[in-house]
């Protein structure tokens, strides 16, 4: 029988037995739908994470202590072990790296704020040089000015707040000028910052950036500092790090033989760990996967059973009238391609309003829009397996069929 | 593999067929035997008791089974000797099995069922509906072609399986008990059909328990515990 006309005797076969043709596809569907889906939505937490969370594509990296994510408790041991990045070193740096447009530094501590009576828990208090803004992705001000020159030299009071502190304080009055306490500490407002919106259902905009000189006056003076670099150019992103590993190795009079006592990230670097992590989710999902195409394949070779037993006659009437065996055979596998092909394209389906609804919780959590795209080779994949799965569970049915003697399957009632 | 037979003036020449089945221990002989000839243009009636072997032999003659000893020679070629494959082709061009339950495909319409043996064929689908148009015409039903089994008369029904089983054009038209399942004015309408169609050349083999039936035959073949008991020409 031609290829086109076993198929639309398939799909008529699949309708007259919809609720159960559905039950059939279940496995398949499942195993197509969490590839898909899963697929769709790592991809998108991967866009969401290498654009709002690590800068991806800006030009700059950091210099620290520690590595960013810590893998194991030994290794811990040895950073903790690590000289102290300082100022000095800051300026040693910047001196020594031409390919760097800017080298500033950071540090950082959690502190509570005060305003008269009203509190603000958790506030980020970030001192930072005076170029601070100038590296990475700029915060623009709703208001007033960034840290200058001068409030660093001279170790000023003064503070650029997040929207969070500015509308918990402020919701009525002019910020700027205003001084608030934080972590007990007296801080004059010069500038405010525009409000960026949460990650992770984080606020980011409940800091307080004050001069590096000033912070450790009032908080810490014996942090490590991280040190925050911006390359001249994108291409020249590499000089720079290897220029700064340059400067400090020489600086601690490493040997060539001894590894760097400091830890160079870039966004690229996390956005690896990550990907690392999101390796683990799709095992997880390949287990599933495999797990649900096999019990669907189990199901549809059932059915597939079932329904050569029901059509014993039918076949006993196509062999009658000159049907050879591999015409009963190209028939019954078919119908499994096809039952199997739609139950994946039901999953295919199904994922993308499954990852379009978890998309906009996401992002309802997360408080940004948040999109989780199908991914076209996702499909492809679904259905190839499935038209795999179809072809394997049907082999047996249809061999079965097949081998139906003409007399006996027109006896049968 | 087919081997030329001596005698191909003959359409259907058996030598001692037998068909033995086998009941755990018990073997059940429904054919002990069988011997005859058969012309091209015949109009040939079976007739015996229930449980002669009518159906077993019909069955070998349609090649929709093998004899367990014997030979069964078809315009020339050996079928016993047939494999599968081979068979399913003879099957498709050389017969025309009519049954008495119809054996239509219930999800298909007239045209569809009528179609199928030339789909078996490899027609081309334009070649194919035309065909088939004409084979339902043939059988005055041109204006059912898409109707579903359910749809039409037990008469009707069989017409279309009539239809079906003339559309390749075969050498013979098997029919056992055609009108077992009809009353007598639509049996004795489908008699008339298989009277028109013997007179335009084909060959008719029917089996049938009823005699004003076997009537229109012109030659009668008795059947009683699997052997002939008697073959008579009538008209
Ligand atoms: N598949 C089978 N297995 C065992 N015995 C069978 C089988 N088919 C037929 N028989 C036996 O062979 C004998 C002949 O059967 P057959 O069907 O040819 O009779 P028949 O002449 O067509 O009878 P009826 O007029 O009732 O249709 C019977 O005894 C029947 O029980
Ligand atoms: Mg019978």
């Amino acid at each position: 029988m031609p290829f086109k006309e076993a198929v639309i005797a398939a799909l008529v076969s699949l309708r007259s037995n919809k609720l159960r043709s559905f039950l059939t596809l279940l496995g398949i569907f499942i195993g197509v739908a969490a590839v898909v889906s899963v697929v769709a939505i790592t991809s998108g937490l991967d866009r969401y994470i290498s654009e709002q969370v690590l800068d991806l594509g800006t030009k700059s990296f950091s210099i620290q202590k520690f590595d960013a994510v810590i893998t194991s408790h030994e290794r811990f041991l040895e950073m903790a072990r690590r000289r102290d990045l300082t100022l000095t070193d800051v300026e040693f740096v910047r001196r020594r790296c031409d390919a760097c447009l800017e080298v500033g530094a950071s540090v950082e501590t959690n502190r509570t704020a005060k305003w008269r009576d009203v509190k603000q828990e958790g506030v980020a208090v970030l001192g930072v040089t005076d170029n601070y803004n100038r590296i990475g992705s700029a915060r623009p001000l709703s208001a007033g000015r960034y840290l200058v020159p001068d409030d660093v030299e001279r170790a000023q009071p003064a503070a650029v707040i997040g929207a969070d502190l500015a509308e918990a304080f402020f919701p009525l009055m002019e910020p700027l000028g205003k001084t608030i306490l934080v972590g007990g500490r007296p801080l004059r407002i010069v500038g405010v910052a525009e409000k960026k919106g949460s990650l992770f259902g984080f606020s980011q905009d409940n800091f307080a950036w004050i001069p590096i000189t000033t912070f450790r006056k009032y908080y810490s003076a014996r942090d490590s500092v991280t040190i925050q670099v911006a390359a001249v150019s994108m291409e020249q992103l590499e000089t720079a790090q290897d220029q700064c590993r340059v400067a400090l190795r020489a600086r601690r009079h490493l040997d060539y033989r001894e590894p760097d006592d400091f830890s160079i990230e870039t966004g690229e670097t996390i956005m690896d760990l990550w990907q690392t992590a999101t390796r683990n989710i799709y095992v997880v999902t390949i287990v599933v996967t495999i797990i649900s195409l096999v019990v669907g394949g189990i199901v549809v070779m059932n059915i597939m059973l079932v329904s050569v037993t029901e059509r014993t006659r039918e076949i006993g009437v196509r062999k009658a009238i000159g049907a050879r065996r591999r015409d009963i055979r190209r028939q019954f596998l078919v119908e499994s391609v096809v039952l199997s092909v739609v139950g994946g394209g039901l999953g295919v389906v199904g994922a993308t309003v499954f990852s379009m609804l978890l998309a906009s919780i996401l992002g309802g959590v997360m408080k940004t829009p948040f999109s989780a795209p199908i991914q076209l080779w996702a499909i492809v994949l679904a259905l190839v397996m499935s038209t795999a799965v179809g072809l394997v569970a049907g082999i047996y049915p249809a061999s079965h069929a097949a081998a139906l003697a003409p007399v006996e399957a027109l006896r049968y009632e | 593999m087919t081997t030329e037979s001596a005698h191909d003036d003959h359409l259907i020449e058996t030598r001692d067929l037998w068909r033995t089945y086998t009941m755990g221990v018990e073997e059940i002989h429904a054919l002990r035997g069988v011997t005859f000839t058969v012309d091209p243009n015949e109009y040939l009636a079976i007739m015996g008791p229930s449980g002669s072997g009518k159906s077993t032999l019909m069955n070998l003659v349609g090649c929709l089974d093998t004899p367990s000893r014997g030979t069964y020679v078809l315009r020339g070629k050996v079928v016993s000797q047939m494999d599968d494959d081979e068979l399913a082709a003879i099957r498709n061009r050389e017969i025309g099995f009519v049954f008495q339950t119809f054996n239509l495909l219930p999800r298909a319409t007239a045209l569809h069922n009528v179609e199928l043996p030339l789909v078996y064929a490899g027609v081309p689908k334009q070649q194919r509906i035309e065909r088939a148009r004409q084979a339902l015409e043939m059988v005055d039903l041109g204006d059912r072609a898409f109707h579903r089994p359910n749809e039409l008369s037990g008469g009707q029904r069989q017409r279309v399986a009539i239809a079906r089983a003339l559309v390749m054009g075969p050498s013979i038209l098997l029919a056992d008990e055609p009108t077992g399942n009809l009353d007598s004015v639509t049996g004795d309408e489908i008699m008339r059909l298989f009277a028109r169609l013997h007179a335009e050349g084909n060959t008719i083999i029917l089996v049938t328990h009823e005699h004003d039936v076997a009537a229109h035959a012109r030659r009668t073949i008795h059947i009683r515990d699997g052997r002939i008991e008697s073959d008579e020409r009538t008209g």
